[in-house]
């Protein structure tokens, strides 16, 4: 692959690095009991040692976090265009939309147990829910500012409000579109594992964790956590590379591939 | 053989709310010619644009083309602003063939006849490029081998070099007049810059300050090809006092 993207994918590990150093320093330096917080190497332990357990529950999580978020990005892009097109739709239905977000998260799960039972529909809302409205307002934004002379130009062809769209509007709304989804990603893995919290009867990476704190195994509990923030670097990571494969002409060392011409 | 009143308006006027932007305008222009329209700045020369691209419905009038009422009807004339309007996401090929995108599909027979203006004007090697890495020059290069593209005789320039340094302005012009003679379209050409529309025009239609109405109709007698040295031959200077005093006068009296 190219320059950019190598020096990139470099300084994430060298991030990841000094997260583990300075985890490592704190535990030593500052004399903490391993039932209160792990050494880096004790966490990876447990986590190896429990693969076979903890790998079903990791797959379950990542199902529920990209089912919940292919809905509730569906929906978020669906909504944002509805909204962008109807001024009318967008007074009456923009209030709702923060309505949504202010309910505390945790609060939602009970009622939805109670609609859904202890299955996989509750997290999946959960998960759509949290992810569908950074979406929505990201693509509001980026279709409400497309250039207006560009919409001109279009007309002066004669284009139809459908090729105007997707020739015009959605590329050019491209960069929010995905900032919606990058941040419906981070956020994804949270509302799974809130659903989770809240709707398992059987086993689940959040039921894991509850069950390692109870039984104070620090090293288990630390494990887990990893586990699940992996996930939603994994699910960020998929979406940077979607973007970075469909926006080709964002990339700064192909936008400049001229410069020497000029 | 040309036609006379390839573009015709018919008393052509347009009054946004209370404002009255363009009195009764009547205008012909022949097929094949190139026609300027100069005047102050707010004078109505876009309004008057807009009408005939078809962008805005007129308040009174008539727009006709081939003796066709194409009145309010966009989609029948080429259409070019002082800003490129490139699409940064689609590459110089890409752009080159937006209108066909924005119609229809693009087909490879149109990437051919992209493929084949862009050689014979210079950006062959560019067609793969996103408009980022271009030039103001090649930019607008670009946005006039997209607005050619459409087959419309009638080609509408708004302010094209507006935004560019005086030496890329020269050369685009030249350029476009080397375009012209190849391509042999009607060309209306909107500016404020007096030398631009003398180098360039068979004829310049004055218009007045806002509301804008025409005040002179010139033809401009000055041989083609025209070079470098057209810009002081005696009939430029010449024609370019009679404009100016129209110009002049027409700020006093208002």
């Amino acid at each position: 692959m190219n320059q950019n993207f190598r020096r990139n994918l470099f300084g994430s590990f060298l991030s990841f690095v000094l997260v583990i150093v300075v985890w490592q320093l704190i535990v030593s330096l500052g004399h903490v009991a391993p039932y209160v917080a792990p050494q880096p190497l004790d966490a990876w332990r447990s986590l190896t040692t429990h693969w076979s357990t903890l790998w079903p529950l990791v797959l379950g999580t990542i199902g529920e976090t990209v089912v919940g978020f292919v809905v509730g990005a569906t929906l978020g892009l669906g909504l944002g265009v509805v909204l962008a097109k109807r001024r009318f739709i967008q007074r009456v239905v923009y209030p709702i939309l923060i309505l949504t977000q202010a309910i505390p998260i945790i609060a939602l799960a009970p009622p939805l147990v109670l609609v859904f039972g202890f299955n996989l529909a509750p997290k999946v809302i959960i998960v759509a829910w949290i992810v569908f409205f950074p979406v929505t307002v990201n693509v509001l934004d980026g279709l409400s500012h497309v250039d207006r002379d560009l919409l001109t130009l279009a007309r002066s062809y004669g284009a139809s409000p459908w090729r105007t769209f997707s020739a015009i509007e959605l590329p050019a709304s491209a960069t929010n579109i995905f900032s919606g989804l990058k941040i419906g990603a981070t956020y994804a893995v949270t509302g799974a594992i809130i659903g989770e919290l809240a709707a398992s009867s059987g086993s689940s990476l959040a039921i894991y964790q509850h069950a390692q704190s109870a039984q104070l195994n620090a090293a288990g509990v630390y494990a887990t956590t990893i586990l699940m923030t992996l996930i939603g670097i994994g699910w960020f990571g998929l979406i940077v590379l979607v973007e970075f494969f469909t926006t080709p002409w964002n990339r700064r060392q192909i936008a400049r591939r001229a410069g020497q011409h000029i | 053989m040309e036609f006379d009143r390839f573009l015709h308006l018919d008393g052509v006027a347009k009054t946004f709310d209370l404002t009255e932007a363009l009195r009764p305008t009547t205008l012909d222009i022949a097929e094949g010619s190139f026609v300027s329209v100069v005047g102050p700045s707010g004078c109505g020369k876009s309004t008057l644009f807009n009408v005939i691209a078809g962008l805005e419905q007129p308040t009174t009038g008539r727009v006709e083309l081939s003796g066709v009422d194409v009145t309010g009807q966009a989609g029948h004339a080429g259409y070019m602003l002082q800003k490129d309007l490139l699409a940064p996401w689609r590459t110089v090929l890409g752009n080159i063939t937006m209108g066909a995108h924005l119609t229809r599909g693009v087909t490879s027979e149109d990437e051919h006849r992209a493929a084949a203006l862009a050689e014979r004007y210079g950006l062959g090697k560019f067609l793969a490029h996103y408009p980022a890495a271009l030039s103001g020059g090649m930019r607008q290069r670009v946005a006039l081998m997209r607005t050619l593209m459409t087959s419309h005789q009638l080609l509408l320039l708004d302010e094209p070099f507006g935004a560019l340094d005086a030496q890329t302005r020269f050369s685009m012009q030249e350029w476009l007049l080397q375009v012209w003679a190849e391509e042999r379209r009607t060309v209306l050409f909107v500016t404020h810059d007096i030398d631009e529309a003398i180098f360039l025009s068979d004829r310049i239609v004055v218009l007045s300050d806002r509301p804008g109405t025409v005040v002179a109709d010139l033809s401009v007698e000055l041989p083609r090809p025209r070079r470098l040295a057209t810009l002081t031959e005696p009939t430029f200077m010449e024609t370019k006092r009679t404009i100016l005093n129209l110009l002049h006068h027409e700020g006093e009296s208002a």
